[in-house]
């Protein structure tokens, strides 16, 4: 394989490579390579924090006692920040990239945000657990979190009042798409067969017999007594599925601009088995992956960008509260999601602000530069908080590791590292000011290659 | 683009030409006057209790489900015969008698959410309770009148989604200086000479090369007009005075923006309401007073319409810890010279008539008032921004 190639395998299953890794690699084929991927990513490492106060808090908790609940939610609150970090380090450090890619895909497919750090983490790693398994599986894992049974009001979804909070966004964002296959009555009565779908205060799922409506249905011209895995077996029996979820797949992968015959011959794939991994063996071995119109054209996401960075010259964060400040400036905070609908993407990562910020962030973070560290208020913040906030102009404290990216790029030329770093063409103005700053140290041609338009693509 | 909007662009743009904006220390009184109708929007956040706000003091339901939270006649400001203002509302009790205020009461929409983060979106989005719309209404309108970024500002340092369109995003910026600052480091300034236009395509790389450009020359054209102007009046010292305080700089220095949003936050009262609210509405008075001040100084208050709202009201029953819950509709002010409606446009909330958690029915569409504001104010077909077609209702 070209070194080309295989810095675009990597930016798409993983956060990039090193020029010194992608030169070791030159010998392996297609095949070889992506299989290498898959047997990194056959383990599941999960993530986890350590909670074990907060799970003694929760042994023999008396529900009344409403000080002691609030403290344990503050406790919890902040536990979230710390789960955060640590899935941004995971990220930066994972040998397991492909798993850890699709995480962060599904994190974005079943969008779901939760107080509750415990019934969070576990939602995270049920992402992982099913990243590159059957998806089928993996729908009937989800609907059955707590995280997820509360953020689309499953919890109050009962025989006597169905809520289609659930129904709705299964069929609309996770399994079918908008407008697609089903109607307004189809999502009352798929909601119905999802009544009494709840959880205990461990996060174990439990079906609440009472509220569950047995009764028969009638769901996409099938009727019967069914529960919430009939439906989503019927679900998954409509071709749009497979096509819904691989265009998504294709733009996440491939390219924002879809091409309908290759998605059609993914969909073809995907839709025998639901295999995940098998689907994404078509597209990482196909031909069409590696057409030059499909490299360097997709828009990093802030944590593409960061993690990106990070694997080049590891960075240390002395304050997490930094780290998030920063997620929230370039505009994703992850575990914090918009909404149900997720973060957009593609150009929408990109706006006046969050373009100059992303250009000069490689010199804030590895070469000591200045930030304005001002944070947006919370609703809960009180007018005390609010008004302490001052226009700063602040030091990050951040640490950058040059010795591990000099000890990484002993026999890298510039250009080398340029091939590793970008492979968008480049603006031809911009190459021929590139070309002056030759014969530098090559700290000073990373941060600014870093620092190019060019680097916000992969 | 059609006839009209060319005449009014090409107006626009011709008296642009003739302001000699960027002489420093040249006070341009009169620009404002040149630069057309503004819009001022302040949020808000948290949730602000209306019904402590705008009080109903003589109802009696209000007192039976406020025991110990109702605002008794003799600390309100008298306004009409059974309605008073919370007394930190005292600037905004002088804006209602001299008819430069309209309140437009039970604001809302169908299904309303509860949720912070949801029912902000709503907002900011215009979109009904069951609809996901990743663009703001302002947004949109940079998007339907072909403005640049320029056209509408933040006065923060993140982008809030209500200033995101399709194609063209505001600026967020607290302060232009720094703002301008961060675009004159030497190598990011260099990248942005070097570049080279003519390659600039329609593709991504395309878009982040001309982005960067926009975000240059937005910074340079903020901070050179904006220094044009400084304030004479006092603010109060706190960051939202300094925030609108910003705000009457860019309008009062001839910047052609448009729109204008900031937010004061703290307003979520579950608990210990009565100081929190008094103090976090004095704050908000208090700026107001001094912003309205400083425009009708430079002659600019008639072409700034200002609206506050709040992403919901609070819960009409108070809770036990002596705050309230998060509730639904609520008013908003609208606040300018120019005002087709003033005082009150709508009777207060029927506190006999709550749904079915408790809160106030809604009976004026908040897309309503924006769709008004589009068509009446900002001078564009509020079709083109908004999803669906609301009537119009006149207030401005």
């Amino acid at each position: 394989m070209t070194i080309s190639e295989i810095v675009h395998v990597y930016n798409r299953v993983g956060f990039g490579i090193s020029a010194k890794e992608a030169k070791s690699l030159q010998g392996l084929s297609r095949t070889q390579l992506v299989s290498q991927l898959f047997n990194a990513s056959q383990k599941v490492e999960p993530l986890t924090i350590n909670l074990t106060e907060l799970r003694n808090g929760l042994k023999g908790l008396n529900l009344k006692d409403r000080e002691k609940i609030r403290s344990l939610i503050k406790d919890s609150v902040k536990k979230i920040h710390e789960l955060n970090s640590a899935w941004l380090y995971k990220l930066g450090t994972t040998e397991q990239l492909l798993r850890e890619k699709m995480t962060l895909f599904w994190a974005n497919h079943f969008v779901c945000h939760d107080k509750n750090i415990l019934h969070f983490e576990q939602y995270n790693n049920t992402l992982r657990t099913h990243a590159l398994g059957n998806f089928k599986e993996f729908v009937i894992a989800i609907s059955k979190e707590a995280s997820m049974i509360k953020y689309l009001n499953n919890k109050q979804n009962k025989k006597q009042k169905p809520n289609e909070n659930f129904a709705r966004e299964l069929l609309e964002l996770f399994t079918l798409g908008r407008d697609n296959v089903y109607d307004e009555k189809d999502i009352k009565e798929a909601a119905r067969a999802f009544t009494g779908w709840n959880h205990d205060l461990r996060g174990n799922f439990r079906l609440r017999r009472f509220q569950h409506d047995y009764g028969e249905k009638t769901f996409l011209g099938k009727t019967g007594d069914f529960g919430g895995e009939d439906i989503i077996d019927i679900i998954l029996q409509q071709k749009q599925c497979a096509r819904f979820i691989c265009e998504k797949i294709y733009r996440y992968f491939v390219n924002d601009e879809v091409d309908a015959s290759r998605v059609s011959e993914m969909t073809d794939i995907f839709y025998k088995d639901y295999n995940i991994e098998n689907l994404l063996r078509f597209v990482l071995t196909s031909d069409w992956f590696y057409d030059p119109k499909n490299i360097g054209i997709k828009i990093k996401s802030p944590v593409e960008f960061l993690i990106g960075m990070h694997r080049v010259v590891p960075m240390k964060f002395e304050k997490e509260r930094e780290l998030v400040y920063l997620q929230k400036l370039l505009g994703q905070h992850l575990l914090f999601p918009p909404n149900v609908a997720g973060w957009k993407g593609g150009r929408n990562w990109i706006n006046p602000n969050t373009m100059m910020l992303r250009l000069r962030l490689p010199s804030i973070l590895l070469a000591n530069g200045e930030i304005a560290l001002d944070e947006k208020g919370e609703f809960e913040d009180d007018f005390q908080r609010f008004n302490d906030k001052r226009n700063r102009q602040r030091r990050l404290k951040v640490t950058p590791d040059w010795n591990t990216f000099y000890t990484n790029h002993t026999t890298i030329t510039a250009a080398q590292l340029q091939q590793s770093l970008l492979t968008s063409p480049i603006n031809t103005g911009t190459e021929t000011y590139l070309e002056k700053l030759a014969d530098q140290d090559l700290k000073e041609t990373c941060i600014q290659l870093m620092s190019l338009p060019e680097y916000q693509l992969c | 683009m059609n006839r009209r909007d060319f005449i009014k662009q090409a107006s626009l743009a011709s008296t642009a030409m003739f302001l000699p904006k960027f002489v420093s220390g040249f006070n341009l009184i009169d620009s404002a006057v040149a630069t057309g109708k503004k819009l001022v929007i302040i949020q808000l956040s948290g949730g602000n209790d209306g019904l402590n706000t705008v009080v109903p003091f003589r109802n009696d339901i209000y007192f039976q489900k406020r025991p110990s939270l109702a605002q008794q006649k003799s600390s309100l400001i008298g306004i009409t015969d059974d309605i008073g203002f919370h007394e930190s509302l005292v600037a905004h009790s002088d804006l209602y008698h001299n008819g430069e205020l309209c309140v437009v009461n039970n604001v809302g929409y169908p299904n309303p959410n509860r949720s912070h983060f949801r029912a902000t979106d709503i907002w900011h989005t215009a979109s009904s309770a069951n609809e996901y719309l990743q663009s703001g209404w302002v947004g949109r309108y940079l998007d339907a009148t072909k403005s640049n970024s320029t056209a509408a500002i933040e006065v923060d340092d993140t982008l809030s989604l209500l200033l995101k369109g399709e194609q063209t995003d505001g600026i967020a910026t607290k302060n232009p200086q720094l703002f301008f600052r961060t675009t004159q480091e030497p190598y990011f300034k260099k990248v942005v000479q070097h570049h080279d236009d003519s390659h600039l395509s329609e593709h991504n790389l395309g878009y982040l090369y001309k982005t960067m450009v926009t975000a240059s020359n937005s910074a340079k054209y903020l901070y050179e007009t904006s220094k044009t102007y400084t304030s004479k009046i006092e603010y109060p010292k706190n960051e939202f005075a300094k925030q609108l305080k910003q705000v009457a700089q860019f309008i009062n220095s001839g910047l052609q923006t448009k729109v204008y949003y900031t937010s004061l936050g703290g307003f979520d009262t579950h608990a210990n309401q009565i100081n929190k609210q008094k103090r976090l509405l004095s704050v908000y008075d208090e700026a107001m007073a001094a912003f309205i001040k400083d425009l009708k100084q430079q002659d600019s208050f008639k072409d700034t319409l200002i609206m506050t709202f709040s992403e919901f009201g609070r819960r009409v029953q108070q809770n036990a810890a002596n705050g309230t819950d998060h509730g639904t509709a609520n008013q908003v002010f609208l606040i300018g010279k120019q005002l087709k409606k003033q005082g009150f446009y709508n009777p207060m909330p029927n506190l006999s008539n709550l749904d079915e958690n408790g809160d106030i029915q809604f009976d004026v569409d908040f897309r309503k008032i924006y769709a008004s504001i589009l068509n009446n104010w900002l001078d564009v077909d509020a079709t083109k921004v908004m999803r669906s077609s609301f009537t119009d209702i006149k207030i401005v």
